[in-house]
């Protein structure tokens, strides 16, 4: 059964090979398109609810590539965790390419457009299996080599600008995440994550000098930060954003984003947690590479909520408010997780924080791709998404302007909403780390989050005030909306009514996804060192 | 030995940082290159250079009494990976700057129409 571990990714790769082949034949092209994503659905939900959701599920299973045992081959993981991803992955993918599939000109779609998406969820889909360090890096590549070519994908100056310094950048923080990999090969004598693990938190077992480990993962964090988009490494975002297209942009920020975040779950609470150090640095002291994480972490969480907040406010053109705005929302991301940090890893906080941080990932993936969508159905309808010249589409395009309404209101966090329960469980987490002991991270994450909060609804009300309330304006009052765009849109924002209304089991499922992230032993056992642990 | 891998090391990154700090995009080209060879001689150090054994290197058995100084297979087949992504990387990044080139009519970055 171990198979279905493998399944996702092999119905993405498969599906990028035929819309290759299939590069002369645009109309069959297309439909496999769909037929991959629609796969990939099916594949990660079978594989999700095979191993995690069903009644008698493991928990989590994994997949020696080619036999080979661990540590020494390279091993698959699906996980609560993996599972978790994988699912946001597949429904925003899902989403994505059926809006491309009538978004995008049928000549950029020709050739290369389909097998790129495909690659785009190969690299991801693999940096959420893998359970082999060396491999997230390559799998990160895949994902990054793709995301430059579609951020240069219009070949306008603008776009081939924003590709090159995204492009710098990325190359740049990949040879330091190589560094930092490097680095810990040298001082654990291993790849394998769980082995790594299992080395970090026995070092005396295992001959391992802890303090250079200590180092090189704030080096990964910094390179997982800068693929996140958090402040200080935020500035390629808005460029990239608004070059790539739109639908792709959804992606970015529903997916892509977010495997930085995952990565810094994965690697910190899984693999480097148990890590017994106790280093006096800068007044920091603690007994594992966490207490390094909970202050940095919560510092850059809330310097990307106040730029990305004050951003977007300041922005015209309704993708770039968007861009600004996931800048800030993957700050309410990392603040969870911060707290989780700095939480007793003996309490049960800990959970409950990377659960928040996990609902509010799932929550800005769809409201999100929700908004991004509609801003290029907009731009597709009027021919401009600048704020000065939209106003009144709401009794224009009813539909459109609904949808957009659920997706800012989900953003802003009102309930019955997914968006609601993401920054409810995210203040709850920071209130809660109040209370036990961590005061200032947790009183400086709060007072984050309530002006990130402010500032969203600031934005969400000047893009809805600005662009569909009000007159209308030239541009609007000749518009007509592409019916089969409406329906992607109205799909999404039913999405995001429904998992905030049976929020039961969404909450259930991130919680057993938060338990396996911290999980280390179980993380171990199902990898499964069959091989001898000593190389 | 260990001395002279960390010079090499150092050397790079500092010319592969000055040079990504220029403004002519085919030194910042190829400042990512030089970056990237640094971080590639960086792992092998990492790997360590050792005095082979035949446990080391089983291969050799074969091939004659003497096994020569060796590093970490793992760490070169690692390596490899890398330069394969780094040569594809740089390539597109070759490509994006003669594509800026044909845009703006130059090469310097601080003369690009935004």
């Amino acid at each position: 059964m171990s198979w279905i571990v493998i399944a996702p990714l092999l119905v993405v790769l498969g599906t990028a090979v035929l819309t290759l082949a299939l590069g002369q034949r645009p109309q069959m092209q297309r439909a496999a398109s769909v037929a991959g994503a629609v796969g990939y659905v099916v594949a990660v939900s079978s594989a999700a609810w095979t191993f995690v959701l069903a009644p008698a599920a493991p928990g989590a299973a994994a997949y020696q590539v080619g036999d080979w045992p661990a540590p020494f081959g390279i091993t698959l993981v699906l996980d609560g965790l993996s599972a978790f991803m994988l699912t946001i992955a597949a429904g925003v993918g899902l989403a994505s390419i059926l809006f491309s599939v009538q978004y995008v000109t049928p000549e950029n779609q020709r050739v290369y457009y389909h097998p790129l998406f495909h690659m785009l969820l190969v690299g991801v889909t693999g940096a959420f299996l893998t359970a082999d360090l060396f491999n997230l890096f390559v799998w990160f590549e895949v994902m990054l080599i793709v995301s430059y070519v579609f951020v240069a994908f219009y070949g306008t100056d603008h776009a081939t600008a924003a590709s090159f310094r995204y492009l710098v950048m990325n190359v740049f923080g990949s040879a330091l995440m190589l560094v930092a990999i490097g680095g810990l090969y040298a001082t654990t004598g291993t790849l394998n994550m769980a082995d790594m693990a299992q080395r970090l938190a026995d070092p005396a077992a295992y001959g391992v000098d802890l303090a250079p480990a200590v180092g090189l993962s704030a080096l990964l964090l910094a390179v997982f930060a800068l693929k996140a988009g958090l402040v200080p490494f935020q500035f390629w975002v808005p460029a990239a954003y608004t070059a790539a297209p739109p639908p792709i942009t959804a992606m970015f920020a529903g997916v892509t984003k977010k495997v930085g975040m995952y990565a810094i779950v994965r690697l910190y609470f899984t693999v480097f947690a148990g890590a017994p150090v106790s280093v006096d640095l800068l007044g920091i002291a603690g007994v594992s590479p966490l207490a390094f994480l909970a202050p940095v972490l919560a510092a850059m969480g809330a310097a990307s909520i106040v730029v990305g907040g004050f951003g977007a406010v300041g922005q015209d053109r309704l993708e770039g408010v968007f861009a600004y705005s996931s800048v800030g929302q993957v700050g309410f991301i990392a603040i969870p997780i911060a707290v989780a940090a700095a939480a007793d890893p003996t309490g049960t906080l800990r959970g409950v924080a990377i659960a928040a941080a996990l609902v509010f990932a799932l929550h800005h993936a769809l409201a999100k791709g929700l908004l991004f969508l509609s801003a290029a159905a907009v731009e597709n309808a009027t021919g401009t998404d600048n704020l000065r010249d939209l106003g009144g589409l709401a009794g224009r395009l009813p539909l459109l302007a609904g949808a957009v309404f659920v997706g800012l209101l989900s953003l802003i966090g009102l309930p019955p909403l997914t968006g609601f329960f993401g920054k409810f469980l995210a203040f709850d987490a920071a209130v809660r780390g109040l209370a036990s002991g961590s005061g200032a991270l947790s009183a400086v994450a709060l007072v984050a989050l309530l002006l990130g909060a402010v500032l969203t609804i600031l934005y969400a009300t000047r893009v809805w005030v600005g662009g569909f309330w009000g007159s209308e304006t030239p541009a609007v009052e000749v518009t007509t909306a592409e019916p089969g765009q409406i329906l992607v849109l109205v799909a999404l924002a039913a999405a995001v009514v429904l998992v905030g209304v049976g929020f039961d089991p969404v909450y259930r499922f991130a919680e057993t996804a938060a338990n396996a992230a911290i999980d280390t032993e179980a993380y171990v056992d199902v990898v499964g060192l069959g091989g001898g642990g000593d190389a | 030995m260990s001395v002279a891998l960390a010079v090499t090391v150092g050397g790079l990154f500092a010319v592969g940082t000055f040079l990504l700090l220029r403004r002519d995009l085919v030194r910042v080209v190829v400042g990512v290159a030089v970056v990237s060879q640094a971080t590639f001689v960086y792992l092998i150090a990492m790997g360590g250079v050792d005095e082979g054994t035949h446990d080391l290197v089983p291969v050799l058995e074969t091939h004659g009494g003497e096994v020569p100084v060796v590093a970490d297979p793992v760490v070169q087949a690692l390596v490899l990976t890398a330069i394969v992504i780094s040569f594809g990387t740089t390539a597109l990044a070759l490509v994006l700057s003669y594509r800026a080139y044909e845009e703006n009519e130059t090469m310097d970055v601080t003369e690009w129409i935004e």
